[in-house]
């Protein structure tokens, strides 16, 4: 204890000043050894340590007053002995305040440069804070790094990722000793009553392992117990604190209360902690997920999330579920191993926030941090070339400094610290515009990014920003020193300041800095050519409907109705919007193509077609509609007929199919055929084929669907709780959302409107993530080749002035103005060859790792490898334009007086 | 003399004008002399100290002999003693005080404690 003191008094007495220290302050440590062996001597070593701690406080309080007086001049007569880590400070403040001076004497020079700069920065700090937020940011729970998403995928069933069953989670439960514990969850749509209106609520069912998953407790009341999840028990619920302050004014004797859900009396048995927000910030409750112990294998579509057991890796527990997938058929007799082979089954285990952030948006997130990169090196590189100009105009400056005796240190610091200002204002101003950029993004930015509502300027982005501020000062402020380094001073009085013809050598830094540049505003303008082309594509998707005028609202009944009570309710209301003025036609369904709802797919049977043992059975997706769907929604029956109202009124047992579906089951003849899922009770004819509608995305080819009647005879579809009205408009008209509510609550007061947005909104949603990417692609490579042909333009015409009186000897000479300007157009030609060529090289390689942004364009896709270089090179060009205008204008008599 | 040469003086001046009083003395000696004066109330530390000695030697109270060695742990050390001008300040100071000290004696107050 009593050392640290010591060192510390003597680093203390480091940061005095020089003059002070070294004639006065010689004796002060040894004064301290012998005070403190004193009070050891008579009072033990606590009452040394105290006196080395009060030497040490009697130093720091020196430091202020001495300073002062150095400072104030009122110290001239102490000599100055060696450089102590004070005088190092003091000096490197007053070389900081001299480079003020200069920088000040240069505001359209220190303007740009900081400008420049502070762009750069703020951009990559904006993308940084969004990347760290979404992708490098654990998640809230404690070790989150152990957490995994377990999957299922059936490559060959056509079918989206599969993600358990009640019977795959009964399997891990009791198979996977390698994790810890196990939960199963799912997020619902419930209507919740409890207040003066009743809501369409997102709740989330987890199995009471999830607390211990998670790591988390309630902060109020108790976590779910298995009792809880048990069929029959009690309906219990747990508040989110978002919604125990909003509902409940943080009431705390909230627990024991109950709410409503879906018409079920539920008592609140607990408050979750702030902040928890699991699967994702818009379910408000949580309540128990009951797993059937005897669950069936085959009914996938509840989440899995695990915590790794102590000791076992991720890798580890991929391998090990992937091998525990051979004892399936041990665990459940029904499935045969040559089902599993033939569906491709598999297993992913992944990080769970992997899993939730999802490859699209994670690579689409690097892609754009990638960029905006670029355009930090590229604003790095103009400044580093404005540098060097300052630091060849001010070379008869330097000279003289070095003649009078300045080292190559004192210019260097000189440099340095221009530098160093320039990135810390730069820094600075930056740091504020990705504070608004941060802003702009969480508003305007693509909702399919999760986590996005955790992104904020935070103490990493700081850290990161002030790492990029020094990096670029270290970056630029290197150039001139290396120019200047090994004796070149020396050099600088004997041709300081003169032009002479030997600058050829003297450009290539400042050539091969723009070239750099060039290269990497290609490699930009390639990836956003890319990005144009993927948006394009997509745009020209033939979705298969006609999304305009078409309004979207979800309603819903709730869970424990009747199928055929809620489909004429349903209906009903439906009916009563057709009446609407400015209606043009009312369709109905259980799924809104891209824009979601409920939907079922599974395995199929087609009468009088048995199936092959040991085969893989037909799979497709279906959904409920009402009637006047085909009309709503401009999707076009090819052949049959439309669902009448007549056959979901008397329950007739038919369906529609589209062209993929006929085309791949139905041997192209579907009408009349029967066709039953394994789930249902009877056959259903198929009546009509439609064309081939994108459900599920645009990005995707249409697969095999069947549109049904609400009600399918004795049985029906199976989730009936919601619906949704899609009400066509005349051009132009609109309906106001008030008359729908207006006519639902007369109806039925307790049924709540949810996701009400039209068609359009829908489909450029769908597009957000791409056009997001795109502008932002977009706009950097704008910036990029902006900066790049201002590089360019800034290297000819110093190069042009600088060649003034050899420009003016050759015209004199006989040179004509189209020869000096092909003269200049060679020169800039050069850097632009180089760029282009370098910029290809690179855009090959990284666009690449675009590959899964990019929708119907190959990461090598020959036009935008051809058309970006070419419009870079007409840029190029221009930015050469106009010094090579005033070359071939020199006039020889000027140029050759002015020497 | 300059405006910092009247009384009152800082009390650090004081101690060390006093402590020097008997002869010249360096620094370390000058620190434990104040101390057993002043029974341990008034501890000079080091930066303090060689402070306080540095604005003496300037302002001409004191001034600095040619090192000399140590008796107690023999090595060199710097020694300072009072100068004529020095003298001066102490007593200029210390009647001061006496007079402080008088009139306190004087008042009722104090008189009938």
């Amino acid at each position: 204890m009593t050392g640290i003191f010591v060192a510390l008094f003597r680093g203390l007495v480091g940061l005095l000043p020089a003059g002070f220290r070294e004639t006065w302050m010689q004796e002060a440590e040894r004064d301290l050894d012998r005070a403190m062996a004193e009070a050891r001597h008579r009072r033990g070593a606590a009452a040394a340590s105290w006196v080395a701690m009060r030497g040490c406080w009697d130093v720091a309080g020196a430091l202020p007053r001495e300073w002062w007086r150095v400072l104030t001049h009122r110290d001239g007569n102490a000599r100055r002995v060696g450089l102590g880590m004070g005088e190092r400070i003091m000096n490197w403040m007053r070389e900081l305040r001299l480079a003020a001076r200069t920088l000040a004497r240069r505001p359209g020079y220190a303007t740009t440069a900081a400008v420049t700069l502070a762009l750069g920065i703020g951009a990559t700090v904006a993308i940084f804070t969004v990347v760290n937020a979404v992708l490098l940011r654990p998640l809230p729970y404690p070790d989150a790094d152990r957490l995994v998403a377990i999957n299922h995928h059936a490559p060959a069933l056509n079918l989206p990722t599969l993600n358990n069953s009640a019977g795959t989670l009964n399997f891990y439960w009791q198979e996977a000793d390698f994790f810890r514990s196990l939960a199963g969850f799912d997020t619902q749509q419930r209507n919740l009553v409890g207040g003066a209106q009743p809501e369409r609520v997102e709740v989330v069912a987890a199995t009471p392992q999830i607390f211990d998953v998670l790591g988390v407790q309630p902060t109020l009341g108790r976590p779910f117990n298995e009792a809880d999840a048990v069929e029959g028990a009690a309906p219990v619920m747990l508040l989110t604190h978002a919604s125990w302050v909003t509902r409940f004014g943080s009431d705390p004797t909230v627990l024991g209360r109950t709410l409503e859900v879906d018409d079920i009396t539920t008592e609140v048995v607990g408050v979750l902690p702030e902040g928890f927000a699991f699967p994702d910030p818009d379910a408000v409750v949580m309540l128990p997920l009951t797993v059937d112990p005897d669950g069936p294998f085959g009914t996938f579509g509840t989440s899995a999330i695990a915590r790794l057991a102590p000791g076992v890796t991720l890798d580890e527990a991929r391998e090990r579920t992937t091998q525990l997938q051979s004892r399936l058929t041990d665990f459940f007799p029904d499935l045969e191993q040559t089902f599993l082979d033939q569906a491709g089954w598999n297993v992913t285990v992944e990080r769970y926030q992997d899993f939730m952030v999802g490859d699209d948006v994670a690579s689409a997130l690097w892609v754009v941090f990638g960029t905006v990169g670029f355009v930090f090196l590229i604003a790095c590189a103009n400044v580093a070339n404005l540098f060097l100009v300052r630091a060849e105009s001010r070379q008869k400056e330097l000279a003289v400094r070095a003649a009078m005796g300045a080292g190559y240190a004192r210019i260097a610091g000189g440099f340095l610290s221009e530098a160093f200002l320039l990135g810390v204002g730069g820094g600075a101003v930056g740091l504020a515009l990705a504070w608004g950029g941060v802003r702009l993004l969480t508003t305007y930015g693509p909702q399919n990014i999760p986590r996005l509502d955790e992104v904020a300027v935070d103490g990493a982005t700081l850290a990161f920003a002030v790492a990029l501020a020094l990096g670029a000062t270290l970056l630029f402020g290197a150039f001139p020193l290396l120019r200047f380094a090994g004796g070149a001073l020396a050099g600088l009085l004997r041709d300081g300041g003169r032009a002479n013809t030997a600058g050829v050598e003297r450009h290539r830094t400042r050539n091969a800095l723009v070239a750099a540049q060039l290269a990497l505003a290609l490699v930009l303008l390639v990836g956003s050519g890319l990005m144009l082309r993927s948006f394009q594509r997509l745009r020209a998707v033939d979705p298969g409907i006609d999304a305009t005028d078409v309004l979207t609202v979800g309603m819903s009944l709730g869970e424990g109705v009747e199928n055929a009570q809620a489909a004429a309710f349903y209906q009903q209301v439906a009916d009563e919007v057709a009446a609407l003025p400015g209606v043009a036609s009312v369709g109905l369904s259980t799924f809104v193509p891209i824009g979601g709802g409920s939907s079922n797919g599974g395995s199929f049977y087609i009468e009088n077609e048995p199936r092959d043992e040991g085969a893989l059975p037909p799979v497709a997706m279906y959904k409920a509609v009402g009637a006047d769907y085909l009309t709503a929604m401009g999707q076009r029956l090819l052949r049959g007929r439309d669902l009448t109202r007549a056959d979901w009124e008397g329950g007739a047992p038919v369906a529609l199919v589209n062209k993929a579906f006929e085309d791949k089951f139905l041997g192209g003849d579907a009408v009349g055929k029967g066709i039953k899922w394994d789930s249902a009770a009877a056959f259903a004819r198929v009546v009509g084929v439609v064309t081939d509608v994108r459900e599920i995305n645009l990005k995707d080819d249409p697969g095999p669907w069947a549109y049904l009647p609400m009600v399918v005879g004795a049985w029906g579809y199976p989730h009936m709780d919601a619906s949704r009205l899609l009400i066509k408009t005349g051009h132009g008209a609109s309906v106001p959302v008030e008359a729908v509510r207006a006519i639902v609550a007369r109806l039925n007061p307790t049924v709540p409107l949810t996701s009400i947005r039209t068609m359009d909104e829908i489909m450029s949603q769908e597009m957000s993530g791409l056009s997001f990417t795109m502008v932002l692609l977009g706009i950097a490579a704008g910036v990029a080749l902006f900066l790049g042909a201002i590089g360019l333009f800034g290297v000819i015409s110093y190069v042009v002035s600088q060649r003034t009186r050899e420009i003016g000897v050759r015209v004199a000479l006989g040179a004509r103005g189209e020869d000096i300007q092909s003269m200049v157009f060679r020169q800039s030609a050069k850097v632009a060859v180089a760029g282009v060529t370098l910029g290809l090289l690179g855009a090959a390689a990284l666009t690449r790792l675009m590959g899964a942004v990019l929708y119907g364009v190959s990461a090598t896709d020959p036009l935008s490898f051809l058309v970006a270089p070419a419009l870079l090179v007409v840029v190029a060009f221009t930015a050469t334009w106009l010094p090579a205008r005033r070359a071939s204008r020199v006039d020889p008599v000027v140029a050759l007086r002015a020497e | 003399m300059p405006d910092s040469m009247h009384p009152p003086l800082k009390t650090a001046w004081f101690h060390i004008l006093l402590a020097l009083a008997d002869g010249a003395q360096h620094g370390f000696a000058v620190r434990e002399r104040v101390e057993a004066r002043t029974d341990g109330s008034v501890k000079l530390w080091p930066a303090t100290l060689y402070g306080s000695i540095r604005d003496l030697v300037a302002q001409g109270a004191i001034e600095a002999l040619e090192g000399e060695d140590d008796p107690d742990d023999d090595q060199r050390r710097r020694y300072y003693r009072l100068t004529p001008a020095g003298r001066d300040l102490l007593k200029a100071e210390a009647d001061r005080l006496q007079a402080l000290v008088d009139a306190a004696r004087g008042s009722r107050a104090l008189a009938e404690a």
